[in-house]
């Protein structure tokens, strides 16, 4: 299905300004405007990298012009809806580092636990403030030929993104400001000051003005835009694992040109295993030595708290609703996508028989790597997928192949639809927010659903439109 | 407000970069200007240009050298060629990169000015060498880093970022000009001496012609007319250029600077040594400014001077 268009081309209700306005423009014009918003994007820096590109690190941002509406009241939903699964999938966290109450309970399999690859045993026992381990996080949603939004996958380790759903607003203020004018669109720009005050709240106890920091893997990440991008945006520092020492008195510093300055709370965008060399991997160059130590005293706060990924696998995802039911006791207000898990003989039967009819995925990869898609796979691929799935059946999972939602999109042969995903980003601390809308990724290839900028993605903006100002919040994403 | 020692180190080489490529510009202006007024090919040798900008471009590859007088080559060695690290283009990527890398701490309007001209040069750096373009490329070039500084003036903290931004400037700034001075006119701009084979003429440009040139290859022309009365002459101008501290491309003016700079940072000692040194050394040329040689070495003594406050500035602030 269309976002904006029914079946037979009329716009739908949420929509209809913004398709009279694209009529009245006219597709020159459009181009126009598509050609000046590359431009700015261009002269703003607006970057992102490719690691194969060779001297070429940082690359213009593709942005297409026609931005994607979701009405607000359909928005509302969602959003509870994730909130209520961040407060859930916390709830787990803290619960496996502590008394693994779900596991006695019989809710969730032991040696589920045992096998994960992002379970850190090191942080057994921690109780980090208002129980919370993945503050940060983004989760993927689709829409589905039913109309439905469905969370695809759930990412609490480092997700990348944000930064483009603000300045992609801004780019398309810029290029579309009249049309601003006589539309809710609710803003997005407040996510950075959220955002900062749950980094505040993260400080240890007794600090009043604490010292922020944005932890990257260095000026060629992939992410390094965004990186940069926060700490501007909150006037935090920007460190690297280099500018960081752990003093025999277990606390942060930083090398400043006026000596060693401590550090209260780091919002880390490096793997935890690369965090600490003396708590994981030994030989990691980009982290601090020390920093799991610190932590666990208190003295610093880390968002997110290292072992935080334990809960973003692709199979304990299929256990979802049931920690949102166990946890919470309430129904999940926004989908799950029905997920099989190879590791149980008799799914794993279902998936190699129906596997042409599948999605197949491996359980902890990011970026669309690895994925199968079964309409589209060669029979010999299929056959090394089945082969890799018996090999290590608890490294995969399988879904039905959901029809992604399409937005009009402007390509060569004039504006055609293309498949969306949607990637909001929520943060839980004592209380929880959800970006307005989010990432729209957009498969610009007709007919492809790789929405990956790595792999020749664009993006678009997000509107979260009200028809009446009763649904537009003056205060907008925050719920307790 | 605390400033990370890798940061710092970003912002000074950040600043030495640009104003490295505007100081480039300025020269090659300069030259430019006194060469389109030679007319006929193979009057004007072009390798001195190189020398200023501490390299050194080798013309026997470049067949037949002389027709142009090593024009050619000696521009695309100093505006163009990637694989020089001093080459304006060079400058620019590098400067670019350093503000990538510190945009947390640098005005986002100087990022844009940055980032602007960079795209700018990336697209227009081979066809600045030839003398259509040339001129209109390196005005760019002077007028962007000095919109940059206008931005950073206007809209930046005065706090340790801005200092080290601004060491960044005055080091690399005094470094330019003690070089313009130690080649000198005599070398800076050398017309080929002797007897033209057309006309049979003795071909010899006038001494104060050239002074000028080096004036303004620090933009130093109009200033230096505004504070000396008498005609242009030598002796005048190498002490305009080394001691009139109220002229702020003069050497004085930038040691001047840089120790108020440095006051304001964190244990300054080791640097404020540097420069006392620096100024000891600085004093010692006035004697000696009229006697060509003796100033070229006193010039080369001048940069290991600001090459060691350079250094002091390094292990004090970014190394330690």
């Amino acid at each position: 299905m269309d976002e904006l268009l029914t079946n037979d081309g009329r716009p739908r209700s949420h929509a209809a300004a913004l398709m009279e306005a694209l009529d009245t423009l006219g597709l020159e014009r459009l181009r126009e405007r598509q050609q000046a918003v590359d431009l700015d994007i261009k002269a703003a820096g607006i970057t992102f990298t490719i690691y194969s590109d060779g001297l070429n690190i940082d690359r213009a941002w593709p942005f297409d012009i026609i931005p994607r509406v979701i009405p607000g009241e359909e928005w509302d939903q969602v959003s509870a809806g994730l909130v209520q699964r961040l407060v859930a999938l916390n709830r787990f966290i803290d619960d496996l580092y502590n008394e693994q109450r779900v596991i006695a309970d019989g809710v969730f399999p032991a040696d589920l636990l045992l096998d994960s690859v992002n379970y850190r045993p090191q942080c057994r026992g921690v109780h980090p403030k208002f129980g919370v381990w993945a503050h940060i996080s983004g989760s993927d949603l689709v829409r589905d030929d039913d109309g439905e939004l469905y969370v695809l996958e759930d990412n609490l380790r480092v997700p990348s993104g944000v930064s483009y759903v603000i300045e992609n607003r801004a780019v398309a203020k810029r290029a579309f400001g009249e049309l601003f004018e006589h539309q809710l669109i609710r803003p997005v720009d407040g996510y950075t000051d959220e955002l900062k005050r749950l980094l505040t709240s993260l400080a240890p106890d007794g600090v009043a003005n604490p010292q922020i920091a944005v932890l990257t893997p260095g000026v060629y990440n992939s992410a390094y835009f965004e990186h940069s991008f926060l700490a501007q945006r909150m006037g935090a520092e920007l460190v690297e694992g280099a500018d960081l020492v752990v003093e025999d008195d277990d606390c942060v510093y930083m090398r400043t040109i006026g000596g060693l300055e401590p550090v209260h709370v780091i919002y880390r965008r490096i793997d935890d295993l690369f965090l600490d060399p003396e708590a994981f991997l030994p030989d990691s160059m980009l982290g601090v030595r020390g920093l799991l130590r610190a932590w666990k005293a208190g003295n610093v706060g880390l968002a997110n708290a290292p072992g935080a990924g334990v809960a973003d696998d692709k199979v304990v995802y299929a256990w979802v609703p049931d920690l949102i039911r166990y946890y919470l006791n309430e129904e999940p207000k926004i989908a799950n996508v029905p997920t099989y898990r190879t590791m149980y003989e008799e799914e794993r039967a279902f998936v190699i028989a129906n596997i042409g009819d599948l999605v197949v995925k491996p359980a902890n990869e990011s970026g669309g790597y690895g994925i199968v898609i079964g309409n589209q796979a060669t029979r010999d691929e299929l056959d090394r997928t089945i082969e890799a799935i018996n090999a290590e059946p608890r490294n995969w999972v399988a879904q039905p192949i959901l029809s992604l939602s399409t937005v009009p999109t402007l390509v060569a042969g004039g504006i055609e639809p293309r498949h969306v995903d949607l990637r909001p980003f929520i943060l839980t601390g004592a209380s929880s927010y959800v970006t307005p809308g989010g990432l729209t990724r957009v498969a610009l290839p007709k007919g492809s659903l790789v929405v990956n900028s790595s792999q020749g993605g664009g993006s678009k903006d997000t509107w979260v439109v009200d028809t009446t100002a009763d649904t537009w919040p003056r205060h907008q994403g925050w719920s307790n | 407000m605390a400033l990370l020692s890798r940061v710092a180190g970003r912002l000074y080489w950040g600043a030495r970069y640009i104003e490295r490529a505007e100081d480039t510009a300025r020269i090659i202006r300069a030259f430019h200007e006194l060469a389109i007024d030679q007319p006929g090919p193979a009057r004007v040798r072009w390798e001195p240009l190189a020398t200023v900008a501490g390299t050194s471009v080798d013309l026997t590859s470049t067949e037949p050298a002389d027709r142009d007088g090593g024009e050619e080559a000696v521009l695309h060695h100093l505006i163009a060629d990637r694989s020089h690290p001093s080459s304006i283009s060079s400058c620019v990527a590098a400067a670019r990169e350093n503000l990538r890398t510190t945009r947390e701490v640098m005005p986002r309007e100087a990022w844009l000015v940055l980032n602007g001209l960079s795209q700018q040069v990336d697209d227009g750096a081979a066809t600045a060498v030839s003398r259509q373009f040339r001129d209109r490329f390196l005005g760019q070039v002077i007028g962007d880093s000095r919109q940059l500084d206008g931005v950073i003036e206007s809209t930046m903290t005065r706090a340790h970022p801005y200092r080290m931004w601004r060491l960044g400037r005055l080091i690399e700034r005094a470094d330019m000009t003690t070089r313009v001075l130690g080649v000198r006119a005599a070398s800076l701009l050398v017309v080929d001496a002797g007897v033209d084979s057309e006309s049979g003429l003795e071909t010899h440009l006038h001494e104060e012609v050239q002074w000028m040139g080096v004036l303004r290859s620090v933009s130093a022309l109009q200033m230096y007319q505004r504070a000396t009365h008498a005609a242009i002459d030598g002796a005048a101008v190498v002490r305009f250029l080394l001691f009139y501290s109220p002229f702020p491309r003069s050497v004085q003016g930038c040691i001047d600077e840089l120790r108020t700079v440095v006051m304001a940072l964190p244990s300054p000692q080791a640097v404020i040594a540097a420069l006392d040194h620096s100024q000891t050394v600085l004093d010692h040329c006035d004697p000696i400014v009229s006697d060509g040689g003796a100033l070229d070495d006193a010039m080369e003594d001048c940069q290991r001077s600001i090459a060691a406050i350079n250094q002091a500035i390094l292990e004090r602030f970014v190394e330690w």
